[in-house]
């Protein structure tokens, strides 16, 4: 099912999210990006159950800054088209998804910003196209088998809330993870059920639309038996390798992937990485430092343009 | 004491099956998969015929059991509530039905899946049907 298109959102949203639509066929799908600014490609990249709206308070910082930036919705958010059945969903099938958006775009020299979902997808297409990156920006994701974190070992409410039959009601009838979900993982959330949440309930009205918010979780290895775990070992082995310039930002509130384990191992993996950066931030760190995290992404693509001497 | 019992099967004349909810990986967590072979006799019965459940509103529901080339049976599962072919499902009544079924087979899924958890869960997520406290 496709959300029937951008017009359809409500004016609200709409006033916050002003950029012009665009649709590439990808993989098979008809997947829904924006394309704004010129110059050097930032490629933002959201995950579980949002979609490129979580990036509202990023995008204009940016294109001032003098880059281009892109930000696709994933096959299932957002305004792409959204499969209804789960067999349509796998790690290497969205990672081939968006490979399919950078090679047609062309894109090359790209700042990837990976979250979420977006760190495992995104990661995947920069570690298979290193010709095409620039560097990488990681927040609140992951790239390694498991166990993702003690959270996801634990049966309430993680492995409760996408249990057989248990996920299509509280996730699809009830929308637990675009509503209730993502409220409870930001900071301020007053600010965010006026101004976000509709926005992420919208592009998922109605049940079927919402597979994908608990077939992601789905795909999380939690043992040696997972289907992606071949996939997490051949990226974490990857990513060790890699010496693209990485920023890592992580939200200091963020209790799902908690940065003194999560950023902390990212640092390892890629000990020339900046930081950990800390922002005011849950899991969806961008609903509350978005306009903080843009202006570190800036800072670090002028320091590396500075360094190749680009400007 | 459970408010969901199974039942055989009902008459269906007059009657419509109206879907109301499904699962493409029943044994995404295997045991909820033993759950239903054990309490339906799957192995028997294989795709011969569907089970059925009484639920708290006194309606029944059919459970259809899909199965997929290349995997265990069942793979996946229907649930759809059987109704008077012509009349409206009533969403509220519908819903906890559904909330009473899935917390049934929590409970029969057994440790270290319990009814606790599905209830809280409920409640962290404010579905209608998970009970206040």
């Amino acid at each position: 099912m496709s959300f029937p298109l951008e017009n359809a959102l409500p004016e609200e949203i709409r006033a916050k999210w002003p950029f012009a639509p665009r649709y590439a066929d990808v993989n098979g799908w008809r997947m829904h990006y924006i394309d704004e600014g010129e110059g050097d490609p930032v490629v933002l990249l959201h995950g579980n159950p949002t979609w490129g709206f979580l990036y509202r308070d990023m995008i204009e910082p940016i294109v001032r800054s003098g880059r281009r930036v892109i930000v696709p919705d994933m096959i299932g958010f957002g305004l792409s088209e959204k499969p209804t059945r789960e067999q349509a969903h796998s790690l290497d099938g969205h990672a081939a998804n968006l490979t399919a958006l950078m090679r047609q775009l062309d894109l090359t020299r790209i700042m990837l910003v990976c979250h979420d979902w977006g760190g495992p997808t995104g990661l995947s297409f920069a570690m298979s196209n290193p010709g095409r990156l620039r560097a990488l920006t990681l927040m609140s994701t992951w790239a390694w088998p498991m166990p993702p974190a003690e959270f996801h070992t634990r049966i309430f409410p993680w492995r409760m809330m996408h249990a057989p039959l248990v996920g299509p009601y509280l996730l699809g009838r009830h929308r637990a993870l675009a509503g209730r979900g993502v409220y409870l993982s930001v900071v301020d959330r007053h600010k965010f059920a006026r101004n976000a949440q509709p926005a992420y309930e919208t592009v998922l009205p109605d049940p079927a639309s919402r597979l994908l918010t608990w077939v992601w979780p789905r795909w999380i290895p939690l043992d040696e038996n997972a289907r992606a775990i071949e996939r997490f070992r051949w990226l974490e082995q990857e990513l060790s390798r890699s010496k693209l310039p990485t920023l890592i930002v992580w939200g200091r509130e963020d209790e799902v992937f908690d940065a003194a384990t999560f950023s902390n191992r990212f640092k390892k993996m890629l000990p020339h990485a900046e930081g950990p950066l800390l922002v005011t931030g849950r899991h969806f760190l961008q609903e509350d430092s978005g306009p903080e995290i843009a202006d570190l992404i800036r800072l670090f693509l002028n320091r590396l343009d500075k360094k190749e001497g680009v400007r | 004491m459970t408010e969901v019992t199974v039942v055989g099967k009902p008459d269906l004349h007059g009657k419509r099956l109206s879907f109301a909810l499904a699962e493409d990986r029943v044994a995404h967590y295997p045991e909820f998969r033993d759950f239903f072979i054990r309490t339906f006799e799957l192995d028997r019965k294989g795709l011969a015929e569907p089970g059925y459940v009484r639920a708290p509103s006194g309606l029944v529901y059919t459970l259809v059991f899909i199965g997929r080339s290349g995997e265990p049976f069942p793979s996946g599962v229907e649930i759809y509530a059987i109704v008077d072919a012509l009349e409206p499902v009533d969403g509220e009544t519908l819903d906890q039905d559904l909330w009473a079924v899935l917390r049934w087979m929590v409970g029969g899924v057994g440790e270290p899946w319990t009814v606790e958890d599905f209830d809280r869960t409920g409640r962290l997520y404010r579905v209608p049907a998970a009970p206040t406290t």
